[in-house]
């Protein structure tokens, strides 16, 4: 199935689920849903279309919300599937229970962003430190780090 | 006359640590080469040992994360004296690229005192067997 | 009665501290955890900060033994955002030195495989191969590791006829030294045993845990980005893609070696078709704003940058993927089940580099809750006593 064949038939398939779709280049495909419908359009694309490989879950902070882009592929085509969270309630849904090894990609995300993952099976950090102090999420726009001065052993600070 | 004997076979065969505090491999992957055929170390009598307790002189690199902070500290503790550091590689002296991160304090001398330091990104293995022989000439 | 055991952030011979706790009765380990954190150095916030030309310096040191691939990868996708085509000449000089990237890193691996088999004079014998690829990588780039030779655009340094041909020596003789891990099976049965049916994961685990590289294709997940997403010149060269069906250590081991000759047989017809030309084209120094996902076959596995502009000189967002993370779900399902004595095979592996994820070892006791810790060397001294001890399975087959 060529990438125009692909986009069709989604469009038929889901309907009003699809938010919007792009093409900006061969094997890269763009696919923005609602954050409800984001559990049953993966189990679709698994189910009906082969989309079983989940590359990396990316979250972006751009000013007003969050957007969460979830990178599938397969022999024949790349689909990145985004959606939108709104920063005053950070929470989506797992997709765990669809593909289960997106377990530590959605924790990365719930560390760097300060999202909330609702249903995932283990929500404990994974990249920061122990004594990383709480409420600091890093990959936020808004979050700056103010470098301590470092001490110079024997030399001129 | 103990003593004598004793800075003898240190200077002659030093047992190091390889301390990888967060780095990208790739000085220790230079620090491993050192062992191999071509650089081989073993004939100056130094040993790659597994732990702090047998070690005299630490090579460490990689630039300090948070969270292995207290690790460093407590392995340096744990090395009997008299003790030496060697920091391998731009980022053990200073951090490298990764200066100004959130989850980086700086080069391994914001933890524990350095005797000596490597420079390179990585520092090939005929410079860190330069500086181990280096450091010993000193003692 | 179950122990927990941690192996502390830190190990000899080459590892980088990570944490996994197991939970184990007696030899079996029935749980596992894995604490990550020790190596993050928060580079995607650093990126941010940096313009474009910075970052392949910032990203390249994401890894040591696969650095080229971070930058390759980086730098196919800012290409792909300012809309630059470097030239013919300049790929396939980046390529060649990605395929050659991957020989260097699969005989460290057959070494790491070898030391953490007990097979020391293996360990020896690949590095010493090693030396001929870190020669040519200096004679190319000028370093040993991290390269640096791309740039927006194309690539910083040009290969004359008399580099050319050393390269060719140089893949001649790798090649004859190659041939005789490939027929190691024969002379090395006790090897063999020692990596057979240890760390089994099946086909269905790897489709559901998103597993990527060697690590997958040994269990004859058929799937390589270099065939279906065929960056830049790879559909110009012929190659087969390296599978097997024994879903073991001995698995991986065998699809590492057939990648190696691969490697050659790819680094060959490069130098071939190598055109004359220009190797770089001038990149902008702003970015249109828009975004790439950017996929590449590491020697590990499939490394995935996702890359957005906002049209100013720096990055709005750089998501890095590498292929060890996308490999642990896989590491703790086959640890389970698994001997406490396989633990540094299993872990060696997935070909771990935690730079690019993450590490270190706790074993935890289920009934009890007690830790104990024991370190890596321990663990593989009291793995290789064990197998000494054991009989040799002399119905392991070596299937090259």
């Amino acid at each position: 199935m060529t990438d125009a064949e692909l986009i069709e038939k989604l469009k038929v398939d889901l309907g009003d689920k699809v938010a919007e779709i792009a093409h900006p280049a061969p094997r890269r495909l763009f696919l923005k849903v609602a954050p409800r419908d984001l559990v049953a359009v993966t189990t679709s694309l698994r189910d009906a279309y082969g989309f079983v490989f989940l590359s990396t879950i990316s979250g972006v902070d751009n000013g007003e919300a969050f957007e969460i882009v979830y990178h599938f592929s397969t022999p024949e085509t790349d689909l990145n599937l985004r959606t939108e969270i709104p920063k005053a309630v950070p929470h989506v849904d797992s997709i765990t229970p669809v593909i289960p090894g997106a377990i530590l990609y959605e924790r990365e995300l719930q560390d760097m962003f300060g999202l909330v993952i609702d249903g995932i099976p283990d929500p404990r950090p994974l990249v920061l430190p122990d004594d990383w102090p709480a409420g600091n999420y890093p990959l936020r726009k808004d979050w700056k780090f103010e470098r301590p001065q470092e001490v110079i052993p024997g030399g001129k600070s | 006359m103990l003593n004598k004997l004793a800075r003898w076979s240190r200077i002659k065969s030093p047992w190091i640590l390889h301390l990888n505090s967060g780095a990208c491999n790739a000085c220790d992957i230079e620090i491993v080469a050192a062992l191999t055929p071509r650089f081989d170390v073993e004939r100056f009598g130094i040993l790659l040992k597994a732990t702090p307790r047998h070690a005299d002189v630490i090579i460490a690199s990689g630039p300090v994360t948070r969270q292995m902070r207290d690790r460093i500290i407590r392995i340096y503790d744990q090395v009997p004296d008299p003790k030496f550091v060697i920091a391998v590689g731009a980022c053990a002296m200073s951090g490298c690229v990764y200066r100004g991160a959130y989850n980086i304090m700086g080069g391994i001398d914001q933890v524990i005192p350095v005797n000596m330091y490597v420079p390179g990104c990585p520092a090939r293995p005929d410079a860190i067997v330069d500086g181990v022989v280096k450091l010993l000439g000193k003692l | 009665m179950s122990f927990e055991i941690p192996i502390g952030p830190q190990h000899p011979a080459l590892k980088e501290p990570i944490s996994l706790r197991m939970t184990v009765e007696g030899e079996v380990i029935t749980d596992v955890d894995i604490r990550l954190g020790y190596n993050h150095r928060g580079m995607e916030k650093l990126a941010e900060e940096k313009s474009w030309l910075q970052n392949i310096y910032l990203v390249e040191r994401i890894c040591g033994i696969c650095s080229h691939s971070h930058a390759t990868c980086y730098v196919q996708g800012v290409e792909k955002l300012m809309e630059l085509a470097p030239p013919k000449r300049g790929m396939f000089i980046r390529y060649l030195v990605s395929e050659l990237e991957r020989v260097h890193s699969h005989l460290l691996w057959l070494g790491v495989a070898g030391h953490e088999a007990g097979f020391d004079s293996f360990f020896m014998y690949t590095w010493r191969d090693r030396e001929v690829v870190m020669d040519l990588l200096e004679m190319i780039s000028g370093n040993r590791v991290h390269y640096a030779i791309n740039t927006i655009g194309g690539v910083r340094r040009d290969l004359d006829a008399g580099q050319i041909a050393k390269i060719r020596e140089g893949l001649v003789v790798l090649r004859k030294r190659s041939e005789y891990y490939f027929h190691i099976g024969a002379n090395e049965p006790s090897f063999v045993g020692r990596i057979a049916g240890v760390g089994i994961l099946p086909l269905e685990k790897v489709i559901a845990l998103c597993a990527v590289g060697p690590t997958a294709r040994a269990s004859g997940w058929a799937r390589d980005v270099r065939k279906e997403d065929p960056y830049a010149v790879y559909d110009e060269v012929d190659f087969d893609v390296a599978t097997a069906d024994s879903c073991d250590v001995l698995g991986r081991v065998v699809v590492r070696v057939k990648e190696l000759l691969e490697s050659y047989k790819i680094c060959e017809q490069f130098l071939d078709k190598l055109p004359p030309g220009d190797i770089a084209v001038k990149a902008p120094r702003k970015a249109k704003p828009g975004e790439v996902v950017s996929r590449y076959e590491a020697p590990r596995g499939e490394n995935i940058h996702y890359i957005k502009a906002n049209g100013t000189d720096k990055p709005e967002r750089l998501k890095v993927r590498a292929p060890t993370l996308a490999n642990y779900p896989a590491t703790m399902e086959m640890l389970r089940k698994g001997f406490i004595a396989d633990i540094p095979l299993i872990f060696a592996a997935i070909d771990p580099c935690i730079c690019c994820a993450e590490r270190t070892v706790t074993l935890i006791a289920a009934g009890s809750g007690e830790e104990s810790v024991v370190r890596m060397s321990d663990l593989r001294r009291r793995a290789i006593a064990r197998h000494q001890n054991a009989p040799v399975k002399r119905n392991a087959v070596w299937p090259l």
